[in-house]
C-alpha cells in the first residue's frame, strides 16, 4: 500500500476531524453537565451515530474479523448476543435518562453514590472503571498500531500509529468535549459503514457471489459454520466471552452515560433503534470480512493481521484500502476519546469531588480536563507492551467492568440493596477477576466474566441483606421512575 | 417494571436464551450458511424488531 497516500488521508481526515469538531461547538462549555454530557440535549440521530462509533472500535473489524479467521462462525454468535444485549437499554435506558434529569447526575457512578446514599460508593465504583476502561482504551491503540504496521508493511511503525491516534483522541476530546467527540463519532461512523460495507460487496464479487462465497467457506472448513467449531468456541468458552458483552450496555461507563445525554425518550429511542441496526450490518460486514481472509490467506500466523492483508490485497482499490484503514483509526479513536471523557469525568465527580469538600462546578471541570491527557498517556505506555489477542484483553476489561451489573440492577428494582452491599460486591469481584486474569483467565474451567458477575451477584445480595438500606431515598427514587415509567407504555 | 416490559423482556430473554442453546445442540452439526449463521440473523432481527415495539410509546416530553 503506498505510503504516501496513507499519509495524505490520514491528513485529510485531522483536518475534516478538527472542522467537524470546531463547528460542533455551542455555549461556553464551563459546566461539567455542558462538556460531559452535552447539556442532556444530543438529538437522535448524533446520539445513534455516536454511541455506535463509540462502541464499535477497531474491534470489530481487526479483532472481531480476527476471530472468525482463527475461530469461525461462534465470532458471529458472540456478537449478535452483544447486540441483543443491547435491549437492556430499552429497561434502564429511560430510567437512567429519567434520574439523570432530575437529580443532575453527569455520571453512572454519582447515581450509584447518591442512589446508596454513600460517598464511597461512588468513588469505589469510579475507580473500578477507570481500573479497567484504561487497558480497554490500550486495547484499541494497539489495534491501530497493528493496522498501520500491517498494511503499509512497517513503513508506519506501532509506535507512530499508536502515537497518532493518542494525539488525535485528545484533541477531539479538548475542542469541545462530548460535542466534539460526539459529532466526530457521527461523522466516522458514517463514513465507516458505507466504505466497508463497499468492501464486502468487492469481496463477495470477487469470490463470485454470495454463493460461491458461502461454498468455498465450506471447501475451506466445513466446521467454520458451526460452534464450537474448530473447538475454539467450545460452550464454556462462548459463554465466558459473551456474558460479559451482553451488559456492556449497562456495565461500560463511557456508554452507560449516553444514557443521560438524549434530549428527550424520543431521541433515545431513535439512539439504541439507530444503533441496532447499525450494529448488525457492522457485524455482518466484519464476519464476512474474516471469512474472506481465511479463503485467500490461508494460513496467517496472526488472525488479527486478516483484516491488514485483505485491504492491502489486490482485490480492493487502494483509495478504498486507505479509506478503510484510516476509517478503522478513526473508529478506534472515536471509543478512546469517549472514554478519555468518561473517565475524567469519574475521576472529577465522584474521586475529587467526594474526597476534597467544598468543590465548585467550574473546578471539578478543571480537574477533569487536567486528568484527560494524564489518562490518555497511561493507555499510551499500556499500547506499548503490545498484548497478545486483541478481542481477549477488550474482553478481560468487560469481565472486569461487569462486577457493577447487580448494583445497576439494584438501583433500579431492588430496595433491599445497601452501600456496604455495592462496594463489597465491587471490591471483592473486582479482585477475584484480576486474581483470574493474573493466573491465566479460568477458575475451574470457567473465565473470570462468568465468575465476576456471579461473586457480584451473590455478594450485593447477601451483605445488603445483613445491613440497612436507605429506605427513603430509595423508597422516593423508585417512585418517581414508576410515576413516570407508566407514561411510556 | 410495566406489563409491557415484563412481556417483551421475557420474549427477549428467550431469545438470548435460544442464542447459545440453538447453535450448540439442534445445528451443531449444520456445516451451511443456513444453519447457525442465519439462526443468529433472524434472532438478532426478531431483537431489534421487539425493541421498535417496546420503546414506540418513547415521546418527545418524558
Amino acid at each position: 500500500m503506498n505510503v504516501g497516500l496513507i499519509w495524505t488521508i490520514i491528513a485529510l481526515y485531522v483536518l475534516f476531524g478538527i472542522i467537524i469538531a470546531w463547528l460542533s461547538r455551542t455555549g461556553k462549555q464551563q459546566s461539567m453537565a455542558s462538556y460531559f454530557i452535552g447539556d442532556r440535549k444530543l438529538n437522535g440521530f448524533i446520539s445513534a451515530m455516536s454511541y455506535s462509533a463509540t462502541t464499535f472500535s477497531a474491534f470489530m473489524l481487526v479483532g472481531l474479523a480476527g476471530l472468525t479467521y482463527n475461530g469461525g462462525i461462534g465470532a458471529y454468535g458472540f456478537e449478535i448476543i452483544y447486540i441483543v444485549g443491547v435491549s437492556l437499554v430499552a429497561i434502564f435506558g429511560p430510567r437512567f435518562w429519567l434520574v439523570g434529569k432530575k437529580y443532575g447526575y453527569v455520571t453512572p457512578s454519582e447515581m450509584l453514590g447518591d442512589r446508596y446514599q454513600n460517598k464511597a460508593v461512588a468513588i469505589v465504583s469510579a475507580v473500578s472503571s477507570c481500573l479497567f476502561l484504561i487497558p480497554y482504551s490500550a486495547v484499541q491503540l494497539t489495534g491501530i498500531g497493528y493496522l498501520l504496521q500491517g498494511v503499509t508493511g512497517n513503513a508506519i511503525s506501532h509506535t507512530t500509529g499508536v502515537l497518532i491516534a493518542t494525539v488525535l483522541a485528545l484533541v477531539f476530546t479538548y475542542i469541545a468535549g462530548i460535542r466534539s467527540v460526539a459529532w466526530t463519532d457521527a461523522l466516522q461512523s458514517i463514513v465507516m459503514i458505507i466504505s466497508s460495507t463497499i468492501v464486502v460487496l468487492l469481496l463477495i464479487q470477487h469470490l463470485g457471489g454470495f454463493q460461491s462465497f458461502a461454498d468455498a467457506i465450506e471447501a475451506n472448513d466445513p466446521q467454520a459454520y458451526t460452534v464450537p467449531g474448530n473447538g475454539f468456541f467450545d460452550f464454556w468458552t462462548f459463554l465466558g466471552l459473551t456474558i460479559p458483552w451482553f451488559f456492556f450496555s449497562i456495565s461500560n461507563p463511557q456508554v452507560s452515560q449516553r444514557l443521560y445525554m438524549p434530549a428527550s425518550l424520543r431521541s433515545m429511542r431513535h439512539m439504541l433503534l439507530g444503533f441496532l441496526v447499525f450494529g448488525l450490518i457492522y457485524t455482518f460486514v466484519s464476519v464476512v470480512w474474516g471469512f474472506s481472509a481465511s479463503i485467500l490467506y490461508p494460513n496467517l500466523d496472526n488472525p488479527d493481521m486478516a483484516t491488514p492483508t485483505l485491504l492491502s490485497s489486490d482485490i480492493i482499490p487502494p483509495i478504498l484500502g486507505v479509506l478503510v484503514m484510516v476509517g478503522i483509526m478513526a473508529a478506534a479513536i472515536s471509543t478512546i476519546d469517549s472514554i478519555l471523557l468518561t473517565l475524567s469525568s469519574l475521576f472529577s465527580r465522584d474521586i475529587y469531588a467526594n474526597m476534597k469538600k467544598g468543590t465548585t462546578d467550574r473546578k471539578q471541570l478543571a480537574v477533569g480536563k487536567i486528568v484527560i491527557p494524564i489518562i490518555a498517556i497511561l493507555a499510551y505506555l499500556f499500547a506499548q507492551l503490545q498484548l497478545d489477542l486483541i478481542a481477549v484483553l477488550s474482553v478481560s476489561s468487560s469481565a472486569g467492568l461487569i462486577v457493577v451489573v447487580p448494583a445497576i440492577i439494584g438501583t433500579f428494582f431492588w430496595k433491599k440493596g445497601t452501600a456496604a452491599g455495592v462496594i463489597s460486591s465491587i471490591v471483592i469481584s473486582g479482585l477475584l477477576v484480576i486474581y483470574i486474569e493474573i493466573t491465566g483467565g479460568l477458575l475451574f474451567g470457567l473465565k473470570s466474566g462468568i465468575w465476576g458477575l456471579a461473586v457480584a451477584f451473590l455478594v450485593f445480595v447477601t451483605v445488603s441483606l445483613a445491613t440497612k438500606a436507605p429506605e427513603q431515598k430509595a423508597e422516593e427514587f423508585l417512585h418517581y421512575i414508576k410515576s413516570h415509567m407508566k407514561k411510556t407504555s | 417494571m410495566n406489563k409491557k416490559e415484563k412481556i417483551w423482556g421475557t420474549i427477549i430473554l428467550i431469545i438470548v436464551i435460544s442464542c447459545y442453546v440453538i447453535p450448540y445442540t439442534i445445528f451443531q452439526h449444520v456445516t451451511k450458511w443456513y444453519g447457525s449463521f442465519l439462526v443468529w440473523t433472524v434472532l438478532a432481527i426478531i431483537a431489534i424488531l421487539i425493541n421498535v415495539k417496546l420503546t414506540e410509546a418513547w415521546g418527545d416530553k418524558e
